[in-house]
């Protein structure tokens, strides 16, 4: 591979964007077909990526790394200190999230073609969307981190302003005054780390941290850590989102695009668990330790308001937004066990969930093309007029309720058995989640799709031409997951081993 | 025996085929199903003759590495195995068959066929496997088989409701095994069958442990095999087609409560607690089941109650530690019960009603039905000769052996509800005239009446391997190896099983048969009680007014913190932030003047810390 | 000139910036602004021009600088008279509390 694979792999999305920018904004087949299209590069660079993994490649071969921004005259003692770099790399987790990026990225954008209008403007900012996510999993400072983490919230908020449903404006707001907050926090955390240390480069910062005082060019004492630890967890909390932080979160998913949606709760979810391991876990592992109580006991709490939430909805993308604060409370069990199962939990949930949420959303788009609601109680007896939408979304339902052979279960598991290790009474507190989460899917899924039809579904076609893709991609891979995890657990070992229970 | 792991992959081969050509295939979808459960079939009848030679068989490989921990699939024939293959994919095989006729003109035949393919894969699956894991995995796509398949007729708003109880009932026990299953690894660091029970039996775990995680596993067979307090989704689940609720819900996927009660008998057998909850739950349901069906008038829920009592007869065996008698009456059952569903079914084929009030002088109509339904009834009813018979007398002996005298005698009672409430049903169904309405009643086809006279000679026959008085070849054969004991009872039980039995099926008879009682003996003398039995102990609507009810509470409650507190913390969080934006507009005046001072003010603030702490802040 | 001392000067020019702050800060007409602004200008005038005589080390620097200012001060005069007569021939008033367009 060559030095600027992953570079090219995070900014091709640019390359269509650029050519959208030339297309007739009326062409709506073709603006259409080329968004599309300009997500299969990085798609297809990933997945090439990945086989070379698999292939047997090492990781490290893919990272790159220029000098970039120096802050201050400190050349004379250490020419890398107060220096920023433009520097990429991945390691088994990152790959996994690239790879989940590009699939979903590339099904979204066929999703996309219900957008109704102004296609020109919302396929740029998706495309812009892409890249910032991709930049996020593969930046290897904190700096390029914040950088990518913030690309990522302009587009999403003008997609959500614009081409959502009733209340998208405030969705819209309220997605970046809370996320604009969070990245505040962030953005003190990494000022600090940066300014004590003199590097944001994630590596360094896992041995310097750690290490005596001595090499720092300020001390950082042991409550300083604890506290920018909370400060990540509050940043990053927001993004997951946390108990009682997710308010933002519930309106983006009701009030966004469903093919937004999907990235939002497929991917950019995610970037907070991401972060938590990445740099939670990874830059201050002791002070983590201390505090995955708290971790535990916040994922159960997620995990039964979310679902007992769910419980009580009328609108099943409501039920969804609440289904998905539940599973990310799977993702904080997991963290909050501290053990190799749990933290293999966790990593599994965020990629099983991507995939999960992102099927059940694509679903909700291609059942809202057709009828024009998703509140439950004026839908029935779907299953009469659209068997295979309907037979869809109840596989997607026990996916994400944990059906054995589903990737839902092996994260679930997992997760639980690493938490009855170490906290037995909390984790059977947490069970209750597990059968609450069956009763409000099969509450809301069965409302929808048993039962007698009010409605004619005469003239209502069923999954056609392009909208087999993604359902038939997302089951494929959920199914995979679940029939053979070694796809993803081969990757992530070196990430659990290091942490050892 | 090297490849029984071929046995469970036919089924999913049809269940794949339907799904991707179902459609093309419409009603010719039956024969791919029964070629394949055919072809499982075979294989199994193989596998248990290698196996009744051969030694146990085992094989596993790696699936998902956690940090260093290894989990592994694989499969195993043991004699329990080898078994259980045997009858299911027997029963499935007959089941495959008997819906040809029944489900004939159906416009989701395909469909049914596939669900079919699906359970059955699923069932095998969890019968051959070596591990508690992969147990639970076979386990939950069971009852996702079973939840598709009551749901079936999805436009009903009543199988909608059924489909969703049966799963989230069984999801309640799922969740106690997890929870065992899970404990148990962490103490002995294993999911395997064989090391949990060599770490149980090097007392490498705490007796507490041991009772405790029995007691999960067994809240696990509560769920699946409809035992009290979790036994109300299954009189529910006859919402499904009756092939269906003949396959799953009688013969195969209940009784898997009892076959991993059974699988796991080690691990209950070191807990004097265990065995103890498990015999109480199984002679509380047994006499509580029969009790409620003496009452009900829905062929299906009849035939729905008694399955859940006679699970409960298998549950009290292994709880009396009769592993051999709840193996043995595991099989018993599985034969004449699914008899008896597919004739019930032949007979709501015939007459489109499940009303047994509705029916009656069916004999002459059914040539053919009615003695099959027969031959179901006496064994179930334990009358000498008949399968049941033996493994009826098999359960009270080790009841009786193992010093539950109050549990015995429970038993007993249950068995002669059971002759009363069976041929009530009998009765009612078969003798008596003819009703105006069941004028074009014909017998069932071919297809549908030749499974269940194989059903009907193994519903005589299959008692005949394990009896006192031919030889007990089947309990040699299951106990061989692993000591789990056989026990020898007092002839005198046999006799007083042949009495109540008896006394029960005379009973039925004055009242059904002869009419010379009164029907509503019951009903006229003790209105309370028989509306509770008929309402079925009002557990229903108690877990209506107490779970549902307290859930959504729950719900409302959270919404409630939802709505004050999180949304209260957003709009702290928004009037912040517009609060600070409105008194920075109010300073920005425009007076010019005001910017000076309140500059120069600064300025002088600044000077005076400067000259107080002569430098820097702090 | 020797009898004079320097804190002499710095407190003239005190006085002075005190008198030209307290006027541009609190009077409405904008001349008065305007010259009190010229008087604070002196004042500092005045202490470059002393620095530059009695300084740590004297040099004409200070003198040169004084000499800008007064330039600057002038220039600032006439921009500002400027436009505070087209503002008098639009709004028919000199009131400082009556100029705040600019905040919109």
């Amino acid at each position: 591979m060559n030095g600027f694979y992953l570079s090219l792999l995070v900014f091709s999305p640019l390359l269509g964007l650029l050519l959208l920018a030339f297309m007739p904004r009326e062409n709506e087949k073709g603006i259409k077909f080329l968004g599309f299209l300009a997500t299969l590069p990085a798609l297809v660079l990933s997945l090439m990526a990945y086989a070379a993994y698999q292939g047997g490649k090492g990781l490290d071969e893919f990272s790159e790394r220029v000098r970039w921004i120096q802050f201050g005259g400190f050349g004379a003692i250490d020419e890398n200190l107060y220096t920023v770099f433009y520097e990429l790399g991945i390691d088994g987790f990152s790959l996994l999230m690239i790879v989940l990026t590009t699939v979903l990225a590339t099904l979204a954008s066929i999703a996309s073609f219900h957008v109704k209008k102004e296609w020109k403007g919302y396929f740029m900012l998706f495309l812009l969307l892409e890249i910032g996510m991709l930049g996020v999993f593969t930046a290897q400072n904190l700096i390029l981190f914040f950088l990518f983490f913030e690309i990522t919230l302009v587009p999403m908020f003008f997609l959500i302003g614009k081409w959502g449903y009733f209340e998208k404006e405030k969705a819209a707001y309220s997605f970046l005054i809370y996320n604009g907050l969070g990245s505040a926090v962030l953005l003190i955390v990494i000022m600090v780390l940066f300014a004590r240390t003199g590097t944001t480069n994630i590596e360094a910062l896992k041995i310097l941290v750690n290490s005596d005082n001595s090499q720092l060019v300020a001390p950082i004492s042991e409550s300083l850590k604890l506290g920018l630890l909370i400060a990540l967890l509050v940043a990053f909390g927001v993004k997951l989102p946390i108990f009682p932080l997710h308010s933002w979160m519930l309106r983006v998913h009701v009030e966004a695009p469903p093919s937004i949606v999907m990235l939002h709760s497929g991917i950019l979810l995610k970037i907070g668990a991401f972060g938590l391991i990445r740099f939670g876990l990874g830059i201050f592992p002791e002070q983590f330790r201390d505090l995955s109580v708290l971790l535990a006991v916040l994922g159960v709490v997620n995990l039964l308001y979310g679902a007992f939430m769910a419980f009580i909805q009328d609108d099943f993308k409501m039920v969804l937004a609440y289904s998905s604060i539940s599973h990310m409370g799977i993702v904080l069990i997991g963290l909050g066990a501290l053990n190799e199962a749990g933290i293999q939990g966790a990593i599994f949930q965020v990629v099983s969930h991507g995939l999960i949420s992102a099927l059940l959303f694509f679903l909700v788009s291609v059942l809202y093309e057709r009828v024009q609601t998703t509140n439950i109680a004026n839908l029935g007896g779907l299953a009469q007029g659209m068997p295979l939408t309907a037979g869809f979304l109840l596989a997607g339902a026990m996916a994400s309720l944990g059906l054995p052979g589903m990737s839902g279960f092996i994260s679930e598991f997992m997760a639980f058995m690493g938490l009855f290790r170490e906290m037995p009474v909390l984790a059977a507190v947490g069970t209750l989640g597990i059968i609450m989460t069956a009763v409000y899917l099969l509450r809301a899924v069965l409302a929808i799709t048993y039962g007698r039809s009010d409605r004619e579904f005469a003239g209502i076609t069923d999954i056609r031409s392009y909208e087999w893709a993604p359902v038939l991609i997302l089951v494929g891979l959920i199914i995979l997951i679940g029939v053979y995890p070694a796809v993803l657990s081969q990757p992530i070992e070196s990430i659990v081993l290091g942490i050892g229970g | 025996m090297e490849n029984a792991w071929l046995i469970p992959l036919f089924p999913l081969l049809s269940f794949l085929i339907l799904l991707l050509f179902g459609r093309q295939l419409k009603e010719a979808s039956a024969y791919v199903g029964i070629l394949l459960t055919l072809a499982s079939l075979v294989y199994s009848v193989i596998v248990l003759a290698g196996r009744l030679q051969g030694p146990t068989f085992k094989t596993e490989a790696g699936w998902l590495q956690i940090g260093d921990l290894q989990l592994t699939v694989g499969f195993e024939v043991n004699q329990l195995n080898a078994l259980m293959l045997v009858i299911v994919s027997l029963v499935s095989f007959l089941v495959h068959t008997y819906s040809k006729g029944y489900m004939h003109g159906d416009e989701r035949f395909p469909v049914f066929y596939g669900y079919l393919g699906l359970f059955t894969f699923a069932m095998l699956g969890l019968v051959i496997s070596p591990n508690l894991l992969q147990t639970y995995i076979f386990w939950e796509l069971v009852g996702l088989g079973s939840f598709l398949l009551i749901g079936f007729y999805f436009y009903k708003e009543s199988a909608k409701q059924a489909a969703k109880k049966a799963f989230i009932m069984t999801r309640i026990g799922d969740v106690g095994l997890l929870i065992g299953m899970v404990l148990l690894f962490w103490q002995t660091g294993s999911f395997e069958y064989d090391d949990i029970f060599a770490a149980v039996e090097a007392g490498e775990v705490s007796g507490t442990m041991i009772t405790l995680t029995a007691i999960l596993i067994f809240i696990g067979a509560v769920g699946k095999s409809g035992q009290f307090p979790l036994h109300t989704w299954l009189p529910d689940a006859m919402e499904g087609p009756t092939p269906v609720s003949a396959l799953i819900h009688a013969a195969t996927m209940v009784a898997a409560g009892v076959y991993l009660v059974a699988a796991m008998f080690p691990l209950f057998e070191a807990s004097e607690t265990a065995m103890m909850t498990v015999a109480v739950i199984g002679a509380v349901t047994a006499i509580f089941a029969a009790s409620i069906g003496l009452v009900q008038t829905d062929i299906k829920r009849v035939l729905a109650y008694s399955t859940v009592s006679q699970l409960g007869y298998m549950m009290l065996a292994l709880g009396s530690a009769g592993y051999v008698a709840g193996v043995f009456h595991l099989m018993t059952h599985a034969f004449f019960k699914a008899l008896l569903f597919l004739a019930a079914g032949s007979v709501i084929h015939a007459v489109h009603t499940q009303d047994i009030e509705k029916m009656g002088g069916l004999w002459k109509k059914l040539r053919l039905t009615g003695p099959l339904f027969l031959i179901g009834t006496l064994a179930i009813s334990g009358v000498p000769l008949f399968s049941g018979f033996f493994s009826k007398d098999e359960i009270l002996i080790s009841a009786w052996t193992h010093g539950n005298t109050f549990l015995f005698w429970l038993a007993v009672i249950a068995a002669f509800f059971t002759a009363f409430y069976m041929f009530r049903l009998f009765f009612m169904v078969f003798a008596g005239e003819a009703r105006s309405q069941m004028k074009n009643v014909h017998e069932s086809p071919v297809t549908m009446t030749a499974p269940m006279m194989v059903l009907g000679i193994l519903a005589i026959v299959a008692g005949y391997v394990n009896t006192p008085w031919f030889g007990t070849f089947l309990g040699d054969w299951l106990v061989e190896g692993n000591g789990h004991g056989h026990t020898e009872g007092p002839v005198w039980i046999m006799l007083v099983a042949t009495l109540v039995s008896l006394l029960g099926i005379l009973l039925a008879y004055l009242m059904y048969g002869r009419r010379t009682m009164e029907r509503d003996w019951l009903s006229s003398r003790l209105p309370i009680t028989y509306s509770i039995l008929y309402n079925k102990y009002f557990i229903d609507e108690f877990y209506e007014r107490s779970f549902v009810y307290g859930a959504k509470a729950v719900s409302l409650f959270l919404r409630f913190i939802e709505v004050f507190l999180v949304e209260g913390l957003l709009k702290v969080v928004v009037g912040l932030v517009q609060g600070l934006g409105r008194s920075g507009a109010r300073v920005q005046s425009g007076q010019t003047q005001t910017y000076g001072m309140a500059a120069f003010l600064g300025l002088a603030f600044l000077m005076l810390i400067f000259a107080i702490t002569g430098g820097y802040f702090g | 000139m020797t009898g004079v001392p320097v804190s002499a000067y710095l407190a003239l020019a005190l006085i002075l910036f005190c008198i030209g702050l307290y006027g541009a800060l609190t009077k409405r007409n904008t001349i008065i602004v305007l010259i009190s602004i010229e008087l604070m200008l002196n004042a500092v005038n005045i202490n470059l021009v002393t620095f530059s005589k009695f300084g740590m080390n004297p040099s004409i620097t200070g003198q040169v600088f004084a000499v800008f200012v007064i330039a600057v001060a002038a220039a600032e005069v006439a921009v500002g008279i400027a436009i505070l007569l087209s503002l008098y021939r639009n709004r028919k008033t000199v009131n400082i509390d009556e100029m705040d367009q600019l905040k919109h």
